[in-house]
């Protein structure tokens, strides 16, 4: 039986959503599931990466030129802040958060103030739909879920496999311990900060083209982040990927049978049950 | 220092800190109600220069019924409440004579409760009309203003069969789209979908699956700001835009910057101001303004535009009534007329009859493919009268 043209576009609508939402999600899990820290500035890191493509491009240079730009950026911003903002407040949860959140609110005033308040658009050279079987897709998404599955192979081999990855379980598992092992846990925390937010700020200029572009976007992805945290618990890659499973693939399906308010109604009363019943997400025995 | 010389430079002061400014006797204050903040706030820098050319064009041809005109902002951008009280410090603190709105309605209806006629209120922005409360005089397009020439247009140089409809789910979506509908019908085409989604939703890929079920050629776009970008982009990016023309009345400058040209192929904006009209009288506000704010000015936009609008009526109705007072302007209103950058402009109903124009998308942003000239409101305020 082949799949026919509707249910074919359903089911790409739906690994899009996922994709976008783990590319989004996936730095804010970093740094909450390895750190402890609620980093609320995620989404603003997402906008910069966005903007790094309106940057680009009015400098007239190559769109792909803003994957650097924003890594250089963010791991930048992000060195600066985990050094002077975070480690002084690590194991002080609620004075991260209000710190995170002046950030966030900082981040979007400059941005504000280099190029307003208005709306952006950024140059697609992706914009044709390509027909796959009885119906087309735009092939800029297509290449997006390619990369994000890419990326998310990787990541899940670099944690599971590398000399580095191993070190970073180690201080999650016990920070003392791998203090004392000789593991550098200040240094390595403040790399594994630095990472959470360049994927934010890749992820940002990957989804420039299709999403609006505006100083303040970074809500939205927070929100979302939020979510898929709360339901896939902190720490574990699995837990990650039942998350943004659990939280996409309800929004995207509910959306497309009984219409936008009811998607968004469910991933709400979802997030609350989650919080309820299993707050420590998905996996947990408890 | 003696006593007489203390107390006058303690008045100065006191006048120069924390009081707004002292004016020359005959001044006349009217606060300007507009977005400095929240999602509307990007409209705050062009609504507050066109208020202050609105100003000065007026200053210069002798005032306000004689009077400088001396103008008072506020934030309109915050929650109804919040704004209210900010426009009853101008009000009654600060003593503005009239107030010049443009956000949304929300605060309308708030500021319409605090104002209870007793202050002259110029609200200017598109909304979905049937507001008729005493002393309120509305320069904005109503639905039907931007519906009922534009669609038949549309029909006969398209002769879509199938229309689909979105917007978002409050008032100005649904009214948009309810009066939409009629002039659909009268096409003889066929309402295929309708359709409503809250504001937080930035994904608009189900949506985007029904409409290409249902086989639409014309889809009403009555999203609003970020969401209308969010869809019109998705909709291109999905090779509908030569499926089916697109029309929307609320997709002025900034959303377009938004969507991009790229993505706006097929794009019919309906409005009673573009930034690019060439009219003799919309060219030379446009240089007055680009004279006045210089090349880093904000652009100009339909919703920044209307505030200057609304000047031009609250000095129309001022002189046919001889005085600022609502009593006497509500007797006055009907039939007042300017002729602005709009075009000729006249008072009925406490709406305004005014030009429409329709605009598509070209390489360098809109380009205006037909105008109506002295499209009624629809409007009849009977009830209120």
């Amino acid at each position: 039986m082949t799949m026919d043209g509707g249910t074919l576009l359903h089911s790409l609508n739906l690994v899009y959503e996922l994709a976008t939402l783990a590319l989004t999600t996936l730095g804010l899990a970093v740094v909450f599931g390895l750190l402890g820290v609620m980093n609320m500035a995620h989404g603003e890191f997402v906008m910069i990466g966005a903007y790094s493509v309106v940057a680009v491009q009015q400098w007239g240079l190559p769109t792909i030129a803003a994957f650097p730009l924003a890594i250089a950026v963010c791991a930048a911003l992000g060195w600066v802040v985990e050094r002077w903002l975070i480690r002084p407040l690590y194991r002080r949860p609620f004075d991260t958060l209000l710190a995170t959140w002046a950030l966030a609110m900082l981040m979007r005033k400059v941005v504000e103030a280099i190029w307003g308040k208005g709306f952006r658009n950024v140059d697609n050279a992706l914009t044709v739909a390509v027909p796959i079987g009885d119906t087309s897709y735009p092939a800029y998404r297509l290449g997006l879920i390619a990369l994000a599955i890419v990326l998310l192979a990787a990541l899940s081999f670099w944690y599971r496999r590398s000399s580095a990855g191993l070190r970073v379980r180690a201080m999650t598992g016990n920070p003392i311990l791998a203090q004392a092992l000789g593991i550098d846990t200040q240094r390595l925390a403040s790399r594994t900060f630095v990472v959470g937010v360049v994927f934010a700020g890749a992820a940002g200029v990957m989804l420039a083209p299709l999403i609006r572009v505006e100083p303040g976007i970074g809500v939205d992805y927070l929100l979302d982040g939020f979510f898929v945290l709360v339901v896939g618990g902190l720490g574990t890659l699995g837990g990650f990927a039942g998350g943004v499973g659990v939280i996409g693939g309800s929004q995207a399906l509910v959306s497309s049978i009984a219409g936008q308010t009811s998607g968004y109604a469910v991933v709400l009363i979802i997030s609350i049950l989650f919080l309820w019943l299993k707050p420590d997400g998905i996996f947990s025995r408890r | 220092m003696d006593r007489r010389q203390f107390l006058q430079s303690a008045a100065a002061a006191s006048a120069l800190g924390a009081l707004p400014p002292v004016f020359a006797a005959g001044a006349v204050k009217v606060a300007v109600m507009i977005p400095q903040s929240g999602p509307g706030g990007l409209f705050g820098p062009s609504c507050k220069a066109c208020a202050e050319l609105a100003a000065d064009t007026i200053n210069a041809r002798g005032g306000l019924l004689g009077q400088k005109i001396e103008l008072l902002f506020a934030d309109a951008g915050l929650a109804p409440a919040e704004a209210a009280q900010a426009a009853l410090k101008l009000w009654k603190g600060s003593g503005a004579a009239a107030v010049i709105g443009m956000h949304d309605s929300a605060v309308r209806g708030a500021l319409v409760n605090l104002f209870k006629g007793q202050v002259p209120y110029f609200y200017t922005p598109v909304y979905e009309g049937g507001e008729c409360a005493k002393g309120t005089y509305i320069n904005g397009e109503t639905p039907q203003q931007q519906l009922q020439p534009v669609i038949p247009w549309i029909a006969a140089e398209h002769k879509p069969k199938k229309w689909y409809m979105i917007g978002n789910d409050y008032i100005w979506g649904r009214n948009t789209n309810a009066a939409a509908k009629g002039y659909i019908e009268k096409t003889g085409a066929q309402v295929v979908g309708d359709e409503y989604l809250p504001f937080t939703v930035d994904n608009f890929d189900a949506s985007l699956a029904r409409i290409r079920d249902s086989g639409a050629d014309a889809v009403l776009v009555s999203l609003v700001g970020g969401a209308s970008v969010g869809f019109n982009k998705a909709f291109a990016s999905f090779g509908l835009a030569e499926k089916a023309l697109r029309l929307g009345t609320l997709i002025e400058e900034n959303t377009l910057a938004g969507i991009g040209l790229a993505n706006a192929k097929n794009l019919y904006s309906s409005a009673g101001y573009f930034a690019n009209i060439t009219t003799p009288a919309a060219t030379a506000f446009a240089g007055a303004y680009a004279k006045r704010f210089g090349p880093q000015a904000p652009a100009l936009n339909g919703l920044a535009e209307s505030t200057y609008e609304g000047f031009l009526m609250l000095e129309a109705v001022a002189k046919k009534a001889g005085a600022l007072s609502v009593v006497k302007m509500d007797a006055a209103c009907e039939g007042a007329a300017y002729s602005g950058p709009r075009g000729a402009v006249t008072m009925k109903s406490r709406h305004v009859e005014q030009d429409v124009y329709v605009a598509d998308v070209g390489d360098k942003g809109f380009r205006i493919v037909k105008a109506f000239s002295r499209v009624s409101s629809g409007q009849t305020c009977q009830a209120a009268a």
